[in-house]
């Protein structure tokens, strides 16, 4: 038989117009079933809690003096300055993290593999003995260059992480057809591989933009006085919560327009592969005689990022004479790290599962709503995290105040969003047809989820746990006010002994913490998808 | 087993013009009916109504004496029965060939399950293959899997969701046959969802065209490919050619000579004669009738379709003759036409 | 690979869930006769608190913090705070807690241990220990170290003097000036200051080694850093001085820790067994020899060398419960272009 031409060609005009295309694969116009959408909605709810506490506070002498607070000229130049920051450090962590999940992915880099779990320890270090550390290599970097340098080599991976994801999904062929179509390397790079990296590379600028909001330690060792600056000097130097809630409120806004902003700007763009079967392995691009400079690159970034801090410590150790220390004690401090963070991460995975598939599922108002909700409290200071809580705990929960359960919960409120996104993300990679056809095969929503979702997005889940476990290990504001009364964490002990000055005892806590939570790390650069 | 009825389906995703407007389908129980179409026409919107991922705007759904979809009525699609088979498979990657054929067997004894598991992985021709991941199978293999995860918990219907896309044309004969059998065997009630018109008439029972939302004919593929609803739908499932004719007692006169109609001309009197290429012959050059210039040749091996601008019409027609055609582009030939054909209203 | 990842985590995350209950929380607060809100330093109190427990005569339970942050951990806790005792780093805390009305009065005698400069208007909070601001001055620089702030801003000191404008005892002394002298006059000195371009340190202890080593002549800093690293590396080989301003002048404020009873605790009474030891000769010794800050109780005096009697410093006379007013100074701060 002939080949038939599928499309009539005997009167065009007769050819079907105006159908849009089905948008049936997002699942536009069905709810998400209440198996999700409760627990989500809980989840989302427990994300409010501070700016419900923040409103009352504001509010607490009227709203006059709220919007006093919040139109101050100093409140416009602080934000200012915390969105330059953010703006900068997003620019540098995108261009570190995506070159370098390309160098390690997409090329003949020698030891890739070792490059890639390198890259990802700079999680491991907490964003004020970073900044500790820049200063004493280079005190005079304070200000906006040191807040900037710090925070950025402490966030870049969650750039990275996600970038080198999407790098490992996205279908060669599509990189060799703008080859054979006259696109040079760069040019295949940034008209098709960059934007498929999109989605994955804005999820992770999001989360660093929120980082660097949140910050305190790095900025106000490096005095750079941003917004979340302002708050605590509210507190500190005023004694006054008021003030602190309204900006607070401002914080919370704005994280929320941010993420809003960016859910738009992922847009109806499919990224998945639409070709068929498993992808092929790309073949890795040949570096030649860039291949020193690549080197020289990584090993930059790894050096700067990774061994500046770990030499301040030995500096510590070295030149200092209060090394006191108590094996016994930080075998204890460490175990105890381990269990809150853990804890930690697990409340915080299992609140963000439903929220992350209903937000890689579903679309419309419901979702955007839940998805949005839960990153509310990412960019607030830990410190108004934890009295927000404070404020509900003596009044709704005091059995668990100042009990472990509170401060896992605050670990759930703060870190969320680090755990949704890696949720969503291992979500989308999965067809939704696997879960159509679990459905038409007689399971029920939540046995779909338990059988089919979940498993399959177990790595990209675990991954998330992973990074939520790690910065859960770094917290210190909330951990302070939360924590059972006598317990310590890595962070807590770190934070005592650098109070008086002693470098020395505080280093084996230092280093402890950035071991630790290396491991976690390590797991997630090995991790391939 | 039991019929599939649908009626006055309406769907649409936001304002503008309806994906699906008031498409009205029936399916006999036990047949495999193509529901074919170009992209974008609704095809896969509807498979998703019937499945119960999507709710319609309007219109009814029945498998039966159940009603699956209607005002106010959405059964959930795990307690509709209706087993799916998708493009490229879609098998579970992590469980086993097995556990995947398995996943819908909910009954009681393990025994039962593996029986029935071993029954359709031999009915699809892959006995032994159970313990495999997905990913050690051919895409082939993997679609045939994917039919008996959709066969095994005895659907009283199945969709096929393009399933033979995927596959380079070789193996999609063997795979439609086997899939075709297997269907059969089990008697299930099927539809399939498809662009593919080739696919369509040769594989299933009856076919459904499907444009702008509605279904513009459905009939046996023999009907639909020999008496389309309008020349539409000829192009649709096959090559057409149309000539300017006018209706007289039972045939039409055209340029080409005098065609029998298979259908009374009603109240048409002049209009466009739809006719298949394989109805039309060259004849020598200085034979009686119509005649034209050979503008080019298509060769395909068993057949060769040529083009001819014919004498006293404005547009070319295509004839398909033997492979063996002397025929060379600017010969001027002869043309004939025989069989019956259809009569349209010349503005379609 | 997939399931190694996950198998890998959910192993390390059981192992994690079991470490803290081997690992063991500390005291629980509930058990305690006496919870302690501490904003000052662990290792600085720790043994103190200990000898406290002893005292007491109960277990009690301590929670450290940043002062102000416990603060306002108090103030959301309200009515049904932990906390029976608030120890804070600075005078300003107190301040803003006695403000709210949440410290419940102290008995006379307590109060009467220390001198009224260094307690709390309203009686509800007292100083347990001071430190004096001083200027460390390079004798081989200087010849004599100025005897008023106000001579830093002269010329003759331009690009000579180091200080930490982030340190909290700076601030508090910018906003003794404030209270002392009015706002346009300590933002007109801290102008002239800025204009004389003074070097800016990390801590305080880097001002003194930036003294000792002649990078500046003059620092800004508070008394006991000095007699810390005397006492740590011998007087020998300190080459710097300090120098007790007179006269009154701003620059000599003292500032105090101090302590409060949380208003509405039952655990007031031994809470107030508490702030009797804090006031001890035993706990002021404490201070005096192991902080190297000022005993403020009554007849007990430092046994530090060279450390000039708390009464004959001549410190400025000022409310240190108004030291809570430290958003305006940070303004001033931020508009001189310091912080």
């Amino acid at each position: 038989m002939t080949p038939a031409d599928p499309v009539p060609q005997t009167d065009p005009a007769a050819r079907p117009t105006g159908a849009p295309a089905p948008a049936g694969r997002l699942r536009a116009g069905t709810r998400p079933p209440a198996v999700l959408l409760v627990p989500a909605a809980v989840a989302a709810a427990f994300a409010l809690l501070p700016l419900g506490y923040l409103v009352v506070r504001s509010l607490e002498r009227g709203p006059a003096f709220a919007r006093d607070v919040i139109l101050d000229e100093r409140t416009a130049q602080l934000l200012g300055r915390s969105l330059a920051l953010a703006a900068v450090v997003v620019a540098a962590c995108l261009l570190l993290g995506i070159s370098l999940a390309w160098l390690t992915v997409r090329t003949d880099l020698p030891g890739a593999r070792a490059w890639s779990v390198l890259v990802t320890l700079p999680l491991a270090v907490p964003s004020y003995v970073a900044a500790f550390a820049w200063l004493s290599a280079f005190p005079g970097i304070e200000g906006f260059t040191g807040a900037a340098v710090a925070l950025t080599l402490v966030s870049f991976p969650y750039v990275y992480l996600p970038v080198t994801a999407a790098l490992r999904g996205t279908d060669p062929a599509q990189e060799e057809v703008s080859r054979s179509l006259g696109h040079g390397p760069l040019g295949t790079f940034r008209r098709v591989t960059l934007p498929q990296l999109r989605p994955a590379a804005t999820g992770g600028a999001v989360l660093v933009a929120l980082y660097v909001l949140s910050d305190f330690g790095a900025v106000s060792l490096m005095r750079y006085d941003t917004f979340t600056r302002g708050i605590y000097t509210s507190y500190r130097a005023s004694f006054d919560r008021t003030p602190a809630a309204a900006l607070s409120v401002v914080l919370v806004v704005m994280t929320i327009a941010l993420v809003a902003a960016e859910a738009r700007t992922r847009g109806r763009a499919g990224h998945a592969r639409t070709g068929t079967g498993t992808a092929r392995p790309a073949v890795p691009a040949q570096l030649g005689p860039w291949r020193a400079a690549a080197l020289a690159w990584c090993a930059a970034v790894t050096a700067v990022a990774v061994l500046t801090p770990l030499a301040t410590l030995g500096y510590w150790l070295a030149v200092g004479n209060s090394a006191t220390w108590d094996p016994g004690r930080l075998l204890d401090t460490a175990g105890t790290t381990l269990g809150v963070a853990a804890g930690g991460a697990a409340l915080t995975t299992l609140l963000a599962l439903p929220v992350g598939v209903i937000a890689a599922r579903h679309r419309g108002r419901t979702a955007a709503l839940l998805e949005q909700s839960a990153y509310a409290g990412h960019a607030l200071p830990g410190i108004t995290v934890a009295l927000s809580l404070v404020f509900f705990a003596v009044r709704y929960a005091e059995p668990v105040y100042q009990e472990l359960p509170l401060l896992v919960c605050a670990y759930a409120v703060l870190f969320l969003p680090v755990a949704v996104a890696g949720t969503r993300a291992a979500v989308l990679q999965s067809p939704p047809v696997l879960e159509d056809v679990a459905r038409s095969l007689g399971r029920s929503p939540l046995r779909v989820l338990r059988e089919v979702t979940v498993p399959l997005a177990a790595p990209g889940v675990a991954a998330g746990a992973a990074l939520t476990f790690v910065v859960c290990m770094k917290e210190l504001p909330a951990t302070l006010l939360l924590r059972p009364t006598g317990m310590d964490t890595l962070a807590t002990r770190l934070w005592t002994e650098t109070g008086t000055g002693s470098f020395a005892a505080a280093a084996p806590y230092a280093a402890a913490l950035i071991l630790l939570a290396a491991i976690p790390s390590y797991l997630l650069g090995r991790h391939r998808t | 087993m039991t019929d599939l009825q649908i009626t006055g389906l309406t769907k649409a995703y936001g304002p503008g013009a309806p994906v699906l407007d008031g498409l009205g389908l029936t399916v006999p129980a036990g047949s495999l009916t193509a529901v074919l179409g170009p992209s974008g026409c609704g095809k896969t919107t509807l498979l998703r109504i019937i499945a119960g991922f999507l709710r319609a705007d309007a219109g009814t759904v029945a498998l039966g004496d159940r009603t699956l979809s209607g005002p106010g009525l959405h059964l959930k699609p795990e307690r509709r029965r209706i087993g799916i088979v998708p493009q490229e498979g879609a098998l579970f990657p992590h469980l086993s060939v097995a556990r995947n054929v398995a996943f819908g067997l909910t009954g009681p004894g393990r025994t039962a399950r593996r029986r029935r598991t071993e029954e359709m992985l031999d009915l699809v021709g892959l006995a032994g293959y159970g313990d495999r991941m997905p990913h050690e199978l051919s895409g082939g293999q993997q679609q045939r899997i994917a039919l008996a995860r959709a066969l095994a918990p005895e659907p009283a219907l199945v969709l096929l969701d393009e399933p033979f896309n995927a596959l380079d044309s070789a193996l999609r004969t063997g795979v439609r046959a086997d899939v075709r059998a297997a269907l059969r065997a089990t008697g299930a009630t099927a539809l399939l969802v498809t662009h593919d018109q080739q696919e369509a008439l040769s594989t299933a029972d009856l076919v459904a065209v499907v444009r702008g939302g509605r279904v513009a004919q459905c009939d046996t593929p023999h009907e639909v490919y020999r008496r389309p609803a309008d020349p539409w739908v000829a192009a649709f499932v096959g090559d057409a050619v149309l000539v300017p004719g006018t209706a007289d007692r039972g045939a039409a006169d055209t340029v080409l000579g005098r065609i029998p109609l298979m259908d009374p001309p009603g109240v048409l009197r002049q209009g466009m004669v739809l006719l298949r290429p394989e109805q039309l012959r060259l004849t020598a050059a200085d034979a009686a009738g119509a005649s034209g210039t050979v503008t080019s040749v298509r060769f395909y091996g068993p057949d060769a379709v040529v083009t001819v601008e014919v004498d006293g019409i404005d547009r070319a027609v295509r004839v398909r003759v033997p492979g063996s055609t002397s025929a060379r582009p600017g010969e001027r030939t002869g043309i004939a036409a025989t069989g019956e054909a259809t009569l349209h209203a010349a503005s379609v | 690979m997939r399931r190694p990842l996950v198998q890998r985590l959910t192993a390390i995350f059981a192992a994690a869930f079991l470490l803290p209950a081997a690992a063991g929380c500390g005291v629980d607060e509930d058990d305690a006769g006496l919870v302690i809100y501490s904003g000052r330093n662990e290792k600085l109190v720790k043994p103190l608190l200990d000898e406290l427990e002893k005292a007491v005569g109960t277990t009690i339970a301590v929670r450290y913090g940043e002062s102000a942050e416990l603060a306002a951990q108090i103030q959301e806790e309200g009515g049904k705070t932990k906390a029976g005792l608030f120890f804070s780093q600075d005078a300003g805390a107190l301040g803003a807690l006695s403000t709210k009305g949440l410290l419940a009065k102290l008995p006379q005698p307590s109060l009467d241990k220390v001198d009224p400069a260094f307690r709390g208007g309203a009686g509800d909070w007292v100083g347990t220990s001071g430190r004096a601001r001083v200027i460390a001055y390079n004798p081989d620089k200087v010849s004599k170290a100025p005897d008023s702030v106000h001579d830093l801003v002269k010329p003759e000191w331009k690009g000579k003097i180091g200080y930490v404008p982030t340190n909290a005892s700076f601030q508090a002394f910018v906003t003794g000036m404030r209270v002392l002298e009015g706002d346009a006059a300590t933002r007109t000195w801290l102008k002239g200051l800025k204009a004389n371009d003074p070097k800016v340190y990390d801590n305080n202890l880097k001002v003194l080694e930036g003294v000792g080593e002649g990078e500046v002549s003059l620092g800004l800093v508070n008394h006991y850093y000095w007699y810390e690293q005397v006492a740590e590396k011998g007087a020998e080989k300190i080459k710097s001085k300090i120098h007790f301003l007179p006269g009154g002048d701003p620059g000599a404020l003292v500032n105090v820790a101090g302590v409060g009873i949380v208003k509405g605790s039952d655990q007031a009474p031994v809470a107030q067994k508490a702030v009797d030891f804090l006031l001890s000769e035993k706990a002021q010794k404490y201070f005096a020899d192991d902080t190297k800050e000022y005993p403020l109780a009554a007849g007990v005096t430092s046994s530090v060398e060279g450390l000039p009697p708390l009464a004959s410093l001549d410190a400025p006379k000022i409310d240190l419960g108004k030291l809570e007013s430290l958003q305006e100074t940070l303004k001033m701060l931020q508009d001189a272009g310091m912080v």
